[in-house]
């Protein structure tokens, strides 16, 4: 076992049990309202468009449009989930589109 | 401690494993999707199968295999980690008013299982079930029947990634697609904007910070920006009422 794996494991049991936890601990059933809920609820579409954005658009230090099999494939995935709302097909087919336009582009 | 009526009789514990059917069929995939890029991403199906055990939360262990992989910190990790999964405060805060009676073993235990989809799950059978210790079993059954389904099928994944061990470039795009299919799924007209300068403050900060910071730093601004425009919408009366919990 990776010591640092084990330490990444750890930290990501840590926070995510006690955010289930925590409410659990200390309420009695009051919720949370206003500007702090909203914040959490858009956290997870604002890390989505972080995680993903600049993948597609940035290739060592600067942006590419034209030579990206990364962009292209990535449209093309969103295009083909938007007709087949399925997991596992669409990341089947990212992941074709990808090779497929990394040997054409590349 | 109370009364049980004869009609809510059925209604604990293997009602509840009964009714995470759904869940652990949708997870299957998911989790041996895990399984299988947890190993190409240069993991042993161990330690696969020992993040599903302990984290339970999809997204951000997709993420963390990803962030492991371009050799971010652990901190680094942790910290995206609770970011992501944050939004389980709410859920939990939800679900809380259904055991106002529970003890500090079962509030350790139904935390436990509180994923996006047990949340649904849970939110929407618990109000049928008449008595605090029957919607207890009712979820220990839901949460356990589907971490059940995700840590099994993680290492079915695992072994599978284990045994062959594929050449195939598609793969360094596997988590990429994951997301823009949850992005596809999850974006609508009330989030695009947060969606929107996200994505721009990302590939800015990217490129003019070195390092992972600019996931935190474009996120932390687009939430709060987008949540400031909300709450100016709902102060000049476009008010809504809808929520969405998923990532």
């Amino acid at each position: 076992m990776n010591i640092h794996l084990l330490q990444t494991v750890i930290l990501m049991t840590l926070v995510t049990y006690g955010a289930r936890v925590l409410p659990f601990l200390l309420f009695k059933g009051n919720n949370v309202q206003g500007y702090i809920r909203d914040f959490i609820e858009l956290v997870p579409i604002a890390l989505l468009a972080a995680l993903v954005i600049p993948e597609l658009v940035t290739e060592s230090g600067s942006i590419v449009i034209i030579h990206n099999p990364f962009l292209w494939a990535g449209l093309l995935t969103f295009l083909f989930t938007k007709y087949v709302p399925n997991l596992f097909l669409g990341i089947l087919f990212g992941m074709t589109a990808f090779w497929g336009l990394d040997k054409l582009l590349g | 401690m109370k009364v049980t009526t004869s009609s809510d009789v059925n209604k604990g514990f293997t009602y509840g494993l009964h009714q995470s059917l759904t869940i652990a069929i949708g997870y299957a995939p998911v989790a041996v999707t895990f399984g299988l890029l947890a190993t190409q991403f240069g993991l042993t199906f161990w330690e696969a199968g020992l993040m599903s055990f302990f984290v339970f939360a999809g997204a951000s262990q997709f993420i963390a295999i990803e962030m492991i992989h371009q050799g971010a910190t652990v901190w680094m990790i942790g910290l995206t980690t609770f970011i992501v999964n944050v939004r389980h405060v709410l859920m939990s805060l939800s679900v809380v008013p259904f055991f106002p009676e529970r003890t500090l073993p079962w509030s350790l235990a139904l935390a436990q299982g509180l994923t996006d989809e047990t949340f649904v799950l849970n939110a929407r059978i618990l109000k049928d079930v008449v008595g605090e210790e029957n919607r207890r079993w009712v979820m220990l059954g839901i949460n356990l029947g589907s971490f059940t389904s995700w840590f099994v099928f993680t290492m079915i994944g695992g072994l599978i990634g284990k045994w062959l061990p594929l050449e195939f470039s598609g793969f360094q795009f596997a988590l990429l697609a994951l997301f823009i299919i949850l992005t596809a799924t999850s974006l609508t007209k009330k989030n695009a904007l947060t969606y929107v300068l996200a994505a721009m403050l990302a590939v800015a900060l990217k490129l003019l910070i070195p390092g992972k910071i600019y996931l935190i730093l474009s996120v932390a601004l687009a939430a709060g920006i987008g949540a400031w425009w909300r709450q100016r919408q709902r102060d000049t009366g476009i008010e809504s009422k809808h929520t969405d919990y998923r990532a």
